[in-house]
């Protein structure tokens, strides 16, 4: 959780988007504490009402739970959950875009298929 | 409890009406940004919602109470201006710990530890005399009696303008920090928009001594969009909207759209982007100054 935040979107969508992405790293693990609000926007220098914001989303999908007392939480499964939704949004966020920039530069589907089949990234 | 209302406030100076009709509203426990340039009118307006600057006309009220020689409301606000390094008879010669001591009379909830705290985390000296501060020193001094002073309402003007980047950064952290503990309103008014931007939860924007906007900036910016592509089409995507600022290079544009609401759909042939409150108030700027 150490990125700088960007301007492309909202201050509370990017803290909930980057404690998702310790959640698919295993940064952070299921049942474990995440930052707390004062935390988060002492690090980020962002009103705590912004932080809260993007936190409360996490909740709303179920993805963190509030101990009364001590703080959020990660919610058991929540890894999959997030794959899960990430997976339905992939197409949109990144294939259109490959496509699209294959397009305007001349590769051709079948190259691009081929450097994905090839590619070293595991 | 702490709602500071100023309506109408009107204030001018010989010919020049430096507040014209400005009504605003300080709501508890929140920060509060006041954005303006330079002679926008943003120290009048402070100085005149906490009662050291009489208005022309108009009505400042803590919780409906007139503000203007109300010694139990005025205990609750702590506006804290840059120490002047004269006085009538010479330099202020005064030492800072004395200069503190003397503070402390002004404000019933002043913490001495908390003071003496953050004069060590600015590395300041209390021996050294008010005349002798270097322009950095003078903002951090500004800075702890605001914070120190532990005000409900707590107004700072300008703070960061004198101090380097470790100093400003510093201080965002410290009013987070006291925000978080206390939920003490802040008022923070500042020319360099784009360090605290995110630290507002409301924005007041001021122009030529009118209130431009007075909104959520979360919200604010979820209406603010840069849309940019060919000339026709970003034309045609914005008409309808409020624009600001146009810049054109060769067949394209650029220009930074004010919506009424947030997710519009621009169409297909023009990008869409978010922009920063700081670029907002630059094109809502440029153009204010193109009109006069």
């Amino acid at each position: 959780m150490v990125e700088n935040l960007g301007e492309e979107k909202s201050i509370y969508l990017q803290i909930s988007e980057m404690i998702e992405d310790e959640i698919l790293r295993d940064i952070l693990k299921e049942e474990e504490q995440v930052p707390s609000t004062t935390e988060l926007s002492k690090f980020y220098k962002i009103n705590p009402a912004t932080a809260a914001k993007g936190i409360n989303l996490l909740v709303d999908k179920g993805i963190l739970y509030k101990k009364r007392g001590i703080g959020m939480f990660v919610q058991e499964g929540a890894k999959s959950a997030i794959q899960k939704s990430r997976q339905e949004s992939f197409y949109e966020t990144y294939v259109t875009k490959i496509v699209r920039e294959a397009k305007l530069i001349g590769i051709s589907k079948e190259e691009l298929a081929k450097m994905i089949k090839d590619s070293k990234e595991a | 409890m702490g709602t500071l209302v100023g309506k109408n406030i009107t204030k001018k100076y010989g010919k020049d009406t430096v507040l014209n009709n400005v009504s605003v509203q300080i709501e508890s426990g929140k920060i509060y940004g006041l954005i303006g340039r330079n002679g926008a009118g943003k120290t009048t307006l402070l100085s005149i919602l906490t009662a050291q600057n009489p208005a022309n006309a108009g009505e400042i009220t803590l919780d409906g109470e007139p503000v203007w020689e109300n010694e139990k409301a005025l205990s609750q606000i702590c506006y804290s201006r840059e120490i002047s390094q004269m006085t009538l008879f010479g330099p202020n010669t005064m030492k800072l710990k004395e200069y503190l001591k003397t503070a402390a009379l002004f404000y019933p909830n002043w913490d001495k530890d908390y003071a003496k705290r953050l004069m060590d985390a600015f590395h300041l000296d209390q021996k050294k005399r008010i005349s002798k501060l270097s322009k950095g020193m003078l903002s951090a001094a500004t800075i702890i009696i605001a914070l120190a002073s532990k005000s409900p309402i707590t107004i700072l003007d300008e703070p960061v303008a004198g101090l380097d980047v470790v100093a400003r950064e510093l201080f965002y952290k410290l009013v987070i920090e006291e925000y978080a503990a206390t939920g003490r309103t802040f008022i923070i008014s500042t020319h360099i928009i784009e360090e605290a931007a995110s630290l507002f939860e409301e924005v007041i924007m001021i122009d030529k001594g009118s209130i431009v906007l007075e909104e959520n900036t979360e919200h604010l910016m979820a209406r603010a969009y840069r849309v940019s592509g060919e000339v026709e089409a970003v034309d045609k995507a914005t008409a309808g909207y409020k624009t600001y600022h146009p810049e054109t290079i060769g067949r394209n544009k650029v220009v930074t759209v004010l919506a009424n609401e947030s997710g519009i759909d621009f169409g297909g042939e023009v990008q869409v982007e978010p922009t920063t409150l700081q670029n907002l108030f630059y094109a809502m700027s440029v153009d204010a100054e193109l009109e006069v």
